[in-house]
């Protein structure tokens, strides 16, 4: 089998003996392989990269899905596995000479343990499914990305998805306890366990956030944590970024760790404030969205020493949501503020960066540069608590050369915050998007470790090949190399 | 004081490499009981980390600090003290213990199921691997999801992974106020514990120690009075079992026997140990709100092994083992495989603390 990869077989050739292979290995219309059908598969939520694969097999079965990962080890093929397709990195976007594993007949809540806490669920269902049917328990599951309402926990898994409430509940590696996985050549095996830990290595660790790159998630047991008996949320308006960002850090210093610390700047302001109707102040420079969460005697002890800390911090409005619905309608705003944007501007990018909080002054001041530099409007949301930047930038694609622009002043944001001591992802992955920004962020000896990690997992590189570790030639290409020492990294390459 | 040996350090192991010279790794020795004794002739060589010490950056609101491998434990928690902050996974204090070790062992204390692990704190680490390269993996961020999570795996591999040099972990407030209540229970019966951790409380440590349950509060004042009045129980005055039970010096663990670590699902059963020839029944302490069972016994590490797996959990050997013997869970199937792989993508000639954890890994 392996000899006829090799040979030259036009594209066409290929789709019709892969689709055909597939076909019987898979229940009849779980392959798809014309033009038309493979269309809505080509992108995933970041939609400036397209590119078709040879086909979509779409199991319905563990067993399926090892019969499919024998057959494309056996053929050499690429995979590519696809959740709900929601990410904003190109995690999931097609390999042209490979298939698209999609997972989304993987639905089903498998088993709800309230008494020890815990849900079995299969890969493709979605984050918020899990917390609809652990609540009448008096349960949920905590991390809460904003795409809650359609990415799926399989997903979430390969991007270690984080949310508004990871400051203190943590990300999904915090929250998963174990996942069932089927490795390149088809074996299935378990990870991690129901206990705390469990022997050797902690792999459960190691597969998180590995962007489908070393096994297919294929079941994932969650951890279900007691809902909160009472939230409270305090919205905070400041005259400039700084002061906000100050505030951040007095509440911390302050030995308070809230549920959620939300910070956005006046564009973000406007735009949702125009989309949700929320009550925002649309005359700030910045609002603080400061959650608290715990027992009634607990919100209450800490509420009032976050309002003091507000105060001191010269915030110009401060505002207690007095109702369930008042605070929902808050954070709702925070959540559709991509969307919001999206309505103020033709297109949007969304960045992803980390960085110190202490640096978000410097970091803001240089983005404003920027962006007169570029002639690209940016409006900021930031997970202010844990210091994850999501700049905004308004474009518009139907302007010639206006998106390679907005990719350009992308990788510069992205560059700024490894440069202040961050990190070009935070929480969205690196995918295809930020894979050249990894060649500032690490030296050659980490990457090299890096491919060692994926060989050991996938030795043929199968899985979801050219994803979030870029090869040295390709930082070589980029030529924005990471200065160690004083010494270039890449010092074997030749320099184009 | 601080000190940087990361640069002889680097030499040493390259040396080692080079001659492909397995070596141990050290910090402060005082988990030399930990892990299996390999039966070799000769004493390996050593490379030591004590001397590669300091905090490096710590900023209290950013809640991450940075530090060398070989500074001592007790540096790290006096110094987060002196600004009001912990290590959220409270890890055992041994005398002469160091961070890199702590890390290296992965061990966590009874906050543990409440407050998460050292892994779930880990958020960078620079490391030289069995290839005697300097790498860098994760940050000084708490968001970062930037090439695979190498740090975390670097968590509970005793060092088979590469030399740790320096770590950067996520740090949390001192709670305002704590507060021990005991009660009068069954024995063994973890079902109290196990029902406390389904309600929203701030609960930070809960221990079954023969017929009393312990259960720790933290956090605000109001918080924590309002959650010991719905709980009722017997306000204890001390400090309670806490620091015995996190640091293995409890009165239980008096008992001559070896000291076995199960880590099991906090709802399972009692686990299945024999009598011993005398007819002594095994003793358990349940920590963790029974997701950590401390075992007195003299079974073999195969019982022991085998009632960790029926219970669906894993038992790990915590007094000094026969010269050869197995003290950690075996690792089979696939995951031996992989396991083995990935050590071999660190440490390709299995140089660092070789038969040291898993000597299945190791061949």
């Amino acid at each position: 089998m392996v000899a006829d990869a090799k040979t030259a077989l036009s594209r066409a050739d290929k789709r019709a003996l892969y689709s055909s292979e597939l076909s019987a290995l898979v229940p009849k219309g779980q392959v798809l392989h014309t033009d038309e059908d493979l269309r809505p598969y080509e992108s995933d939520g970041l939609t400036v990269f397209k590119r078709a694969p040879l086909s979509v097999v779409l199991p319905a079965t563990i067993e399926e899905v090892q019969a499919v990962m024998r057959w494309a080890s056996s053929r050499q093929v690429p995979v590519v596995a696809r959740g709900a397709g929601t990410g904003l990195s190109g995690g999931a976007l097609p390999h042209e000479d490979g298939i698209l594993l999609g997972l989304a007949k993987f639905n089903k809540i498998l088993e709800l343990n309230a008494e020890h806490g815990y849900a079995r669920v299969q890969p493709g269902v979605t984050n918020l499914a899990i917390s609809n049917v652990a609540r009448p328990h008096g349960l949920y599951y905590a991390p809460d990305p904003s795409s809650q309402i359609a990415c799926t926990i399989g997903g979430n898994v390969a991007e270690n998805s984080g949310g508004v409430h990871c400051l203190k509940y943590g990300l999904t590696v915090h929250n998963v306890l174990s996942i069932d996985v089927v490795t390149v050549d088809g074996e299935l095996l378990t990870i991690g366990a129901m206990g705390c830990d469990d022997a050797g290595y902690d792999l459960m660790a190691l597969l998180t956030g590995s962007e489908g790159m070393l096994a297919v998630t294929v079941e994932v047991t969650v951890k279900l944590l007691p809902v909160p008996p009472v939230a409270k949320l305090v919205m905070a308006a400041f005259n400039s970024v700084s002061a906000a960002g100050d505030a951040v850090g007095s509440v911390i210093a302050e030995g308070i760790i809230p549920a959620g610390l939300e910070l956005m700047d006046s564009p973000a302001i406007v735009a949702a404030e125009d989309f949700a109707g929320c009550g925002y102040p649309t005359d700030a420079a910045a609002v603080l969205l400061c959650e608290l969460d715990g027992t009634e005697a607990e919100v209450n002890a800490q509420i009032g020493r976050v309002s003091d800390v507000f105060n001191r911090c010269h915030a110009t409005a401060l505002h207690i949501a007095e109702t369930e619905d008042e605070r929902l309608l808050l954070w709702k705003g925070r959540k559709s503020a991509f969307p919001a944007v999206g309505r103020i501007s033709p297109d949007y990018y969304c960045i992803d960066g980390t960085i110190p909080r202490r640096e978000l002054s410097t970091v803001l001041s240089r983005m404003d540069e920027l962006s007169k530099e570029f002639g690209l409007r940016i409006a900021n949301v930031f997970h202010a608590g844990d210091g994850n930047l999501h700049p905004l930038i308004l474009y518009d694609a139907s302007v010639d050369g206006e998106t390679e622009r907005t990719e350009r002043l992308g990788s510069e944001i992205l560059q700024l915050c490894v440069k202040v001591g961050g990190t070009v992802t935070g929480e969205h992955g690196v995918g295809v998007e930020k894979i050249n920004e990894m060649c500032v962020q690490f030296d050659t000896d980490t990457l090299n470790q890096f491919h060692a990690v994926k060989a050991a997992f996938d030795p043929a590189g199968l899985l979801n090949p050219g994803k979030a570790i870029p090869t040295l030639q390709r930082c070589a290409e980029f030529g924005a190399m990471h200065v160690h020492n004083g010494q270039c990294s890449h010092p074997e390459l030749e320099r184009f | 004081m601080t000190n940087d040996a990361s640069a002889a350090l680097l030499e040493t192991v390259q040396q080692y490499v080079a001659g492909a010279n397995p070596f141990v790794i050290v910090g402060g020795g005082s988990k030399s009981f930990l892990g299996c004794r390999p039966a070799v002739s000769e004493p390996p060589a050593v490379v030591s980390v004590a001397e590669h010490h300091g905090v490096i950056n710590y900023e209290p609101t950013e809640l991450v600090m940075t530090a060398r491998s070989g500074t001592p434990l007790s540096t790290v928690i006096s110094t987060l003290h002196e600004h009001g902050q912990q290590l959220p996974f409270d890890p055992p204090q041994l005398p002469n213990a160091t961070l890199g070790g702590t890390v290296a062992c992965g061990l966590s204390g009874p906050t543990r199921p409440y407050a998460g692990s050292v892994r779930d704190h880990a958020l960078g680490v620079r490391i030289i691997s069995g290839k005697g390269e300097d790498c860098s993996f994760g940050g000084e961020v708490m968001k970062n999801v930037a090439g695979y999570d190498v740090s975390r795996v670097q968590v509970g591999a005793f060092g088979t992974l590469g030399v740790l040099l320096d770590i950067s972990l996520k740090v949390l407030p001192l709670p305002e106020s704590t507060v021990t209540l005991m009660f009068e229970q069954a024995a063994h019966d973890t079902v109290p514990m196990v029902q406390l951790a389904r309600q929203y409380l701030p609960v930070t440590g809960a221990v079954l120690i023969g017929e009393q349950r312990f259960i720790r509060l933290a956090g605000s004042e109001a918080g924590v009075k309002a959650a010991a009045a719905q709980l009722g129980g017997e306000s204890v005055n001390d400090d309670g079992p806490w620091t015995g039970v996190r640091d293995l010096s409890h009165a239980f663990f008096d008992d001559i026997r070896p000291t076995w670590r199960f880590s099991v699902p906090d709802y399972a059963s009692t686990l299945e140990l024999p009598n011993d020839d005398d007819g002594t029944p095994a003793a358990t302490l349940y920590d963790w709100g029974g997701a950590q069972r401390w075992v007195k016994t003299n079974a073999s590490a195969e019982v022991c092994f085998a009632a960790a797996a029926g219970a669906k959990g894993h038992a790990t050997r915590f007094s000094e083992a026969p010269a050869g013997a197995p003290t950690h869970q075996p690792i089979n199937g696939v995951s031996a495989r992989l396991q083995s792989e990935l050590r071999a993508s660190f440490d390709p000639h299995r140089l660092c603390n070789r038969g040291r954890f898993h000597p299945e890994l190791d061949s």
